[in-house]
Order: structure tokens, then C-alpha cells, then sequence
């Protein structure tokens, strides 16, 4: 334990903690959202979209957020597009596109010879977060937060019944495209921090857990975020302590977690 | 006189299907219309037309601004996890304003009040029975202080207790000035409530 809390006086474990902390929290509160509209693939889609932003701007030798930004922004539309309009099969064209872009990523890497970087790309290397990413983390963390409170009460309303929300007078595509852009926003922050094969998880699990608590929308919301900061701190200290990659250790505790409080809610009383 | 809703020549379709066939109509403020007809004769598009949720392919459309629309019941979301207070409130919103007022909240408290659905609000829709569902929503369409409540089978499922009940609100609604229009199979809702007309649809056609 003096060992773990000795870890603290290092810069980067603390600059890791408070951006991932930041960015689970976002994540988790976009994910009920994502849950509940049943878009969770949408994250999944971007996620692997992303990977291939990240070869392309190692490739081009750019900044990676120069590169993935827009390229995400542009796929979230595309892929809100394809799944309103198609449905069922609009899922199938997400399945190919983001294995085509995933497989592109893989491609781009291995013709640039950069073998190192896949690795940080698909699981993230959250410990090893420069100073400017660290600021772009928190930046972004901090816009999506407010852009969802500033728009909370439509986000609620849209994500509950779009069509009512239609007879109100209100612009329901608009809020879709929202909430596609701030995933798409969601996805390029946190692929540093368990990498763009997992980032989905860390999307859509607080969010399938808080499920299970009674309450209305914004207490599920709050829990979702409760569980995404203590399962990504449990997750940094394995990854501490076993020197293993943070986002396999967030994804499986909240796994666990999951499993638990669905057999402490469904067991024999 | 100002006209209060017509419709001149309506036609709608979904793809090549016509829903609605030249539709003419006309409603005088503060009357208590019956929309009734068979499964899928175009009920429902009917009244959603008028809600402004649908395209017309053609004709002319005059409404009154203040609209509430209550859908019905199947298409709602029962296990989404909202409480009844979070759900009627949304009633309030309006385009270009984003956050509720104080009176907001104070008005959607009083409706809540006048439905008998004061002990509920911090209750979950799911833990609902039908007749406090369906008041749900009509205390949600009332927090926009509509001119026309437009309503998709209010009652469809309720026992007889609870249609008995809904329709007492509704009377009181009505008498308060408010225009109505009720979309229902059941031909026992007429004896519930005073109306004005029943108007019966049959393939996309109004019958007369
Ligand atoms: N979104 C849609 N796309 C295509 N066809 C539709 C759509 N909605 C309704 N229809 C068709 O239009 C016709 C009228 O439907 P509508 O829902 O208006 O009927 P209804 O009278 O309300 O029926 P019910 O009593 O079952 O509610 C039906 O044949 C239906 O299949
Ligand atoms: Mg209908």
C-alpha cells in the first residue's frame, strides 16, 4: 500500500489519474444515452474508425488529434446517417465499415513501420500520457460536460421519445448529431487511455451496470458516472501493481461489477 | 370569424401508399371530437398529421399554435428509466429555451396535483399502473397549455373505473375551454364523455 501511494508523488500517475478520471465520467455519461437510444454500436463503429485516424496521422506524421477530430466527426455523421436510415441492415454497414477501417489501420501501420505504436493504439497507454495530451484531455473532457448539461433537458427528451420531442417544435436530428459528435469526441480522448479496442467499453458498461439501479434518468446518469471514475481508479492500480495495460484492468472490473450487482439483484431472497 | 383547425384537400402518403385520401375537415374551438375506425385505417396518421409530425404530400393545413399531442401508448418506451416528475415536465419545453423556469416547475406541480398523480412524481414508469401511465402523459401534453389536445387511444386496455376517471379529467379539460380530439376503437367512450362529433375514417377516407 506505501508502495502504491509512493506512485502518487509521480507527475504523470497523477496527470494520468485526473485526465482518465475526467474522461471515464464523460464517457459513462454519454454511454447511458448511447444505451438506452440502443446506439451502443456507434461507439463501437467510431472506436475502430479511430484506430485508423491514429495510423493515418502517424503516417502523415501529424499531430493525432489534427487528424482524428474531424475524420471522427465526419464518420459519426455517416454513421448516424446509415443506422437511421437503414436500420437493421444499417448495422451491418457499420460492422464492415469499422472492420475496414480497423484492418486500413493495421495496413497503414505495417507499410510505415511503426509495429511499436499499434500496441499503444489498440490498448492504450494511459501511464505514458505526454503534458499536451494531458491539457487536450482535459479540454475536451471539460467541453463535453458542458455542451451535455447545457443541453440536458432536450438530450433527455430526444433520447426518451424523439418523435414527442418532434411535436414540440424540437429539432430531434440536430440532438442526434449532438450526441454523435460528442461520442466521436468521447472516443478520440479515451483512446489514449485503454486504446481504441476498448474504448467502447468503457462507453457502454458504467451505463448497462447503473441500468440495474431504480431511479429516473439522471440518478441512473450520476451512478453510471460513480462506477465509471471507481472502476477506472481499480483499474490504474492493477495496471499499477501488475504493470499490465489500464484498459484491460477497467474493462474486466467492470465486468465484475456488472456480474456481481446483477447476482446480488436477481439471487434467491 | 378566424377558422380554429381545417384541413383543405390533405393527402398523405408513406411511399406509394396513400394513408390519407383528400381529407377535408373542420373544428370550431372548443369542441370534443371522436376520431374512430378500424385497425389501420389511418387514425393515427390522421391525428399525428395535425400534430405537425407527419408531411402532407398535398392540400392545406390551418391549426391553432398551441398543440399537445399524446401518443399512443404502444409506441412509448415503458422500461426507459425516468420518473413521472421527468417525464411531465418535458411538457414544458419549448424551441429556443433550454432550461426550465422555476414556474416551470411550479405549473407541471399543479397539473400534477390536478391528476391525482401528486404521490408518484419520484416513481419510475415502470412501476406504473395503466390508468396512472396514460394520466402521465396527458398531464405531460397539459404543461403546454394547448388549445388542442390531441389524443391516440387514451384508454386502450384501462378497466372501466379508470376510463370512467380519465374521462371525468377530460370533461373538466374541455369545460375549461380546451378543444379535443380523441382517436378510439371502443363505441362505449361515447356514452363516457359529451361530444360534438364522431368522425369515422376508412382507408385513409373520411366517411360521411
Ligand atoms: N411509418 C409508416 N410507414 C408505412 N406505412 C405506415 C406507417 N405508419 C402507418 N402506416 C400504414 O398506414 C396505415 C394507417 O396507419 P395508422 O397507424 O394511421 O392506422 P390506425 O387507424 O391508427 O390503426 P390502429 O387502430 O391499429 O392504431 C396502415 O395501413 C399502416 O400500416
Ligand atoms: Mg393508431
Amino acid at each position: 500500500m506505501a508502495e502504491f501511494l509512493e506512485l502518487l508523488n509521480y507527475g504523470f500517475v497523477i496527470r494520468a489519474l485526473i485526465a482518465g478520471a475526467l474522461i471515464s465520467i464523460c464517457a459513462s455519461v454519454i454511454g447511458v444515452i448511447l444505451v438506452l437510444k440502443h446506439y451502443s454500436l456507434i461507439g463501437h463503429g467510431l472506436s475502430e474508425i479511430g484506430f485508423a485516424s491514429l495510423s493515418i496521422a502517424a503516417a502523415l506524421n501529424l499531430p493525432y488529434m489534427l487528424v482524428s477530430i474531424p475524420l471522427m466527426i465526419l464518420s459519426a455523421f455517416g454513421i448516424l446517417f446509415v443506422s437511421q436510415k437503414f436500420k437493421s441492415s444499417g448495422d451491418n454497414a457499420i460492422a464492415i465499415a469499422s472492420t475496414g477501417a480497423l484492418a486500413l489501420g493495421i495496413l497503414i501501420n505495417s507499410l510505415n513501420n511503426t509495429g511499436a505504436n499499434i500496441f499503444s493504439y489498440l490498448f492504450g497507454s494511459v501511464l505514458a500520457m505526454s503534458e499536451n495530451d494531458f491539457w487536450v484531455s482535459i479540454i475536451l473532457s471539460i467541453l463535453i460536460l458542458a455542451v451535455y448539461i447545457i443541453f440536458y433537458n432536450r438530450i433527455f427528451l430526444t433520447t426518451y421519445n424523439s418523435e414527442y420531442a418532434r411535436s414540440l417544435g424540437i429539432n430531434s436530428t440536430f440532438y442526434d448529431a449532438l450526441i454523435s459528435i460528442l461520442t466521436a469526441f468521447i472516443v478520440v480522448a479515451g483512446m489514449r487511455i485503454t486504446g481504441t479496442l476498448l474504448i467502447s467499453g468503457i462507453i457502454i458498461l458504467p451505463a448497462m451496470t447503473a441500468k440495474n439501479f431504480s431511479g429516473g434518468f439522471l440518478r441512473i446518469t450520476i451512478i453510471a458516472g460513480i462506477i465509471s471514475f471507481l472502476t477506472f481508479t481499480a483499474g490504474i492500480f492493477l495496471s499499477l501493481a501488475f504493470n499490465t495495460p489500464a484498459g484491460a484492468g477497467i474493462i474486466l472490473v467492470n465486468i465484475i461489477l456488472m456480474a456481481l450487482i446483477f447476482i446480488f439483484k436477481h439471487h434467491d431472497r | 370569424m378566424n377558422k380554429f383547425l381545417s384541413l383543405e384537400n390533405v393527402n398523405v402518403n408513406y411511399g406509394n401508399f396513400k394513408a390519407l385520401n383528400n381529407i377535408n375537415f373542420e373544428m370550431n374551438a372548443g369542441e370534443l371530437i371522436f376520431i374512430t375506425g378500424a385497425n389501420g385505417s389511418g387514425k393515427s396518421t390522421f391525428i399525428k398529421t395535425i400534430a405537425g409530425l407527419i408531411k402532407i404530400a398535398s392540400g392545406k393545413i390551418l391549426k391553432p399554435s398551441k398543440i399537445a399531442y399524446v401518443p399512443q401508448i404502444e409506441t412509448a418506451d415503458r422500461d426507459f428509466p425516468a420518473t413521472v416528475f421527468e417525464i411531465v415536465i418535458t411538457g414544458m419545453q419549448r424551441p429556443r429555451k433550454l432550461f426550465y423556469t422555476r414556474q416551470d416547475k411550479q405549473e407541471a406541480m399543479k397539473i400534477i396535483n390536478a391528476l391525482g398523480l401528486e404521490n408518484l412524481v419520484t416513481r419510475k414508469l415502470n412501476t406504473l399502473s395503466g390508468g396512472q401511465y396514460r394520466r402521465v402523459f396527458l398531464a405531460r401534453a397539459l404543461c403546454g397549455k394547448p388549445e388542442l389536445l390531441l389524443l391516440d387511444e387514451p384508454c386502450a386496455g384501462l378497466d372501466i373505473k379508470s376510463h370512467r376517471d380519465f374521462y371525468d379529467i377530460l370533461a373538466k379539460i374541455n369545460s375549461d375551454g380546451t378543444a379535443i380530439m380523441i382517436v378510439t376503437h371502443d363505441k362505449g367512450d361515447f356514452n363516457e364523455i359529451n361530444y360534438n362529433r364522431i368522425i369515422e375514417i376508412s382507408d385513409g377516407r373520411i366517411l360521411n
